[in-house]
């Protein structure tokens, strides 16, 4: 534990070391609080309609129709941050040749695979702490539910925990950071697409194609439901992709 | 200490070691010499356990680095070709990241961290970045970094290259300093480097070895004789045929004149010291006797020797020149 710990702490320092985590932090926060604006707007012509302003009669749901489509649209942050934050974890390792340092350490692989994807999931907390502000300002004027609002920061932990680990495994494949930050930008781009092309299939594929679409299971975690079944896809997901990636740093070992 | 049993190493269809076998013993420097692309550092990647064997074993500190990777890891402190460092990390957070990995207990990090810069000269520069650090530095820092577990093995890839004259040679003093509380192998193409810090020498070309021995008796077995250096003043008489008539003296060859001062080189038969008949047929005629010392043949010449066998039209002419 102790070593997947230096690893993790190692990672978020470098992280804060070069542009990256103040590039991904603030593109987060530019690209939530956009999003916020325009739903709040919404919400706030929404309720005018239907109670006659503010201090009018609340029958329009701040959580259903402001935090729950907030924390939907956070993919899309995601979508543009995360490969960045994962592109150099192996590849830049590789490059230098700090891999050499890692691999002939007396670790394991999976301490230094978990480690690494440790240090990008708090780098993502960070992200996504920013935006605790912005939910703050609807504790502090309104009066929403707290509990929809902590299951969808879980859900966002867990989709997100996907996407890094997805992210972590392509750039365990090759030595140039660029190209696993366009990879995994694509594979990204795939699995985003995959509900959107859902909705135009029969009900049978609609339905495997939601259920493989990472972004699908964080509807109920948006809406204040924790189901197991989303539970054990973010969770299986995850472990996945870091089993693949160990997969990926033994094998290299084998060819050299 | 360390034992390398026939050990193979394939990339696809390439072989870059093949069969390679050797044993260091405790405290013992052991020289891996052997021109580029000889298959030293992949040698070396298998020892520290970074890639497997394709076939044979390794046993360092007496754990198979294949079957028990993470005690022989522990064991063992290794200076890659390229040292390792993370740039945008000071010396000193580096230093303390690299101990927390190797299993440096928590209460003994800073004094190691501390006594390993000491050790290896860089304490000037330990709050500066990796990345900001000169060639020589780099490369103290990456030896600072195997150094800092104490481990019993130490692996040193081409310690000394791409440093200037005045770094090698501090950075010899320290790998004999360290030798004794160490066993060490450390990889060069570089022969003086082996005669000058080696108890014992590998050499490797083209994946395979092809002599194991001291860097003396690497000399001298490789010689059917013995050669004797003899400059002579003699005034203008004929002291060639003079050292000709010395028992024991098989050939005797004017190396070189000098305003009436000739050297000769003075071959004997294997095993004969001939040196005091020589001192004495000299003497005894009157003649100045200038210098008298055993030519050996150089490292190099027997580095040459050995991977020209094979190769003669691919042995790369070796960068530096042996001092003897
Ligand atoms: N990862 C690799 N993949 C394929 N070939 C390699 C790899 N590493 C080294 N080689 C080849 O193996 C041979 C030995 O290389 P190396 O062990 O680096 O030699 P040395 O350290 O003695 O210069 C060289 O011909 C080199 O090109
Ligand atoms: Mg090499």
């Amino acid at each position: 534990m102790s070593n997947i710990l230096a690893i993790a702490h190692k990672e978020l320092k470098s992280y804060f070391a070069s542009p990256i985590a103040y590039v991904v932090i603030g593109f987060a926060a530019i690209l939530f609080g956009w999003f916020f604006i325009n739903l709040l707007y919404y919400f706030d012509r929404m309720s005018l309609q239907a109670g006659g302003g503010f201090g009018g009669p609340e029958t329009v749901n701040v959580n259903e129709m402001l935090i729950s489509p907030l924390f939907l649209n956070v993919s899309v942050i995601l979508l543009f941050t995360l490969p960045l934050v994962t592109m150099r974890t192996y590849s830049e390792e590789k490059r230098s040749g700090t891999i050499e340092l890692l691999l002939t350490a007396p670790l394991t692989d999976v301490q230094i695979v978990v480690g690494k994807f440790l240090g990008a999931l708090v780098l993502y907390a960070a992200m996504m702490g920013v935006t605790v502000v912005h939910i703050g300002f609807l504790f502090a004027f309104g009066n929403p539910e707290w509990q929809p609002v902590l299951t969808g920061y879980l859900g966002l932990l867990l989709m997100g925990g996907c996407f890094l680990s997805l992210g972590l495994f392509v750039s365990s494949l090759t030595r140039n950071q660029i190209i696993a930050g366009m990879i995994t930008f694509a594979v990204f781009l795939m699995f985003w697409v995959i509900n959107w092309i859902a909705t135009f299939t029969g009900p049978t594929t609609q339905a495997v194609l939601n259920y493989l679409s990472i972004t699908e299971h964080l509807n109920d975690f948006a809406r204040g439901v924790i189901d197991t079944k989303h539970l054990v896809y973010y969770v299986s997901f995850i472990a996945f992709s870091l089993f693949l990636t160990v997969r990926a740093v033994d094998s290299e070992r084998w060819r050299g | 200490m360390i034992e390398v049993q026939n050990l193979t190493k394939r990339y696809g269809p390439f072989t870059a070691v093949s069969d390679v076998s050797f044993r260091v013993e405790r405290g013992e420097i052991l020289g891996f010499l052997g021109p580029n692309g000889a298959g030293k550092t992949t040698t070396m990647r298998v020892l520290t356990g970074y890639m497997p064997p394709s076939e044979g074993k390794a046993v360092v500190a007496g754990y198979d680095v294949f079957e028990q990777p993470l005690e022989a890891k522990r064991r063992t402190g290794y200076l890659p070709e390229t040292p390792p460092l993370y740039p945008e990390m000071s010396v000193r957070d580096y230093l303390t990241f690299v101990s927390k990995i190797k299993g440096v207990p928590r209460g003994e990090r800073k004094s190691r961290v501390e006594s390993s810069m000491e050790r290896t000269r860089i304490a000037d520069v330990a709050d500066r970045h990796c990345g900001k650090l000169s060639k020589g530095y780099r490369q103290r820092v990456g030896l600072a970094q195997a150094l800092l577990h104490n481990p019993e093995v130490l692996i040193l890839d081409e310690p000394t290259a791409g440093l200037d004259p005045k770094q090698i040679i501090e950075t010899r003093q320290l790998i004999k300093q360290l030798a004794g509380d160490h066993t060490i192998i450390l990889s060069t193409h570089i022969l003086p480097e082996v005669s000058q810090t080696c108890q014992r020498v590998v050499i490797i070309n083209k994946g395979r070895v092809v002599a194991v021995d001291t860097p003396d008796n690497l000399t001298s077995k490789l010689r059917g004789s013995e050669t004797m250096y003899v400059q002579v003043d003699a005034a203008g008489a004929d002291a060639k045929s003079a050292l000709e008539t010395v028992a024991g003296v098989t050939r005797v060859i004017a190396a070189d004149t000098r305003g009436g001062v000739t050297g000769y080189e003075v071959e004997s038969g294997s095993g004969e010291d001939v040196r005091r008949q020589l001192a004495a047929a000299v003497v005894q005629r009157g003649w100045g006797l200038l210098e008298l010392r055993p030519l050996r043949m150089s490292l190099e010449e027997i580095f040459l020797s050995l991977t020209t066998e094979e190769s003669p039209a691919e042995t790369a002419p070796p960068a530096e020149t042996a001092h003897e």
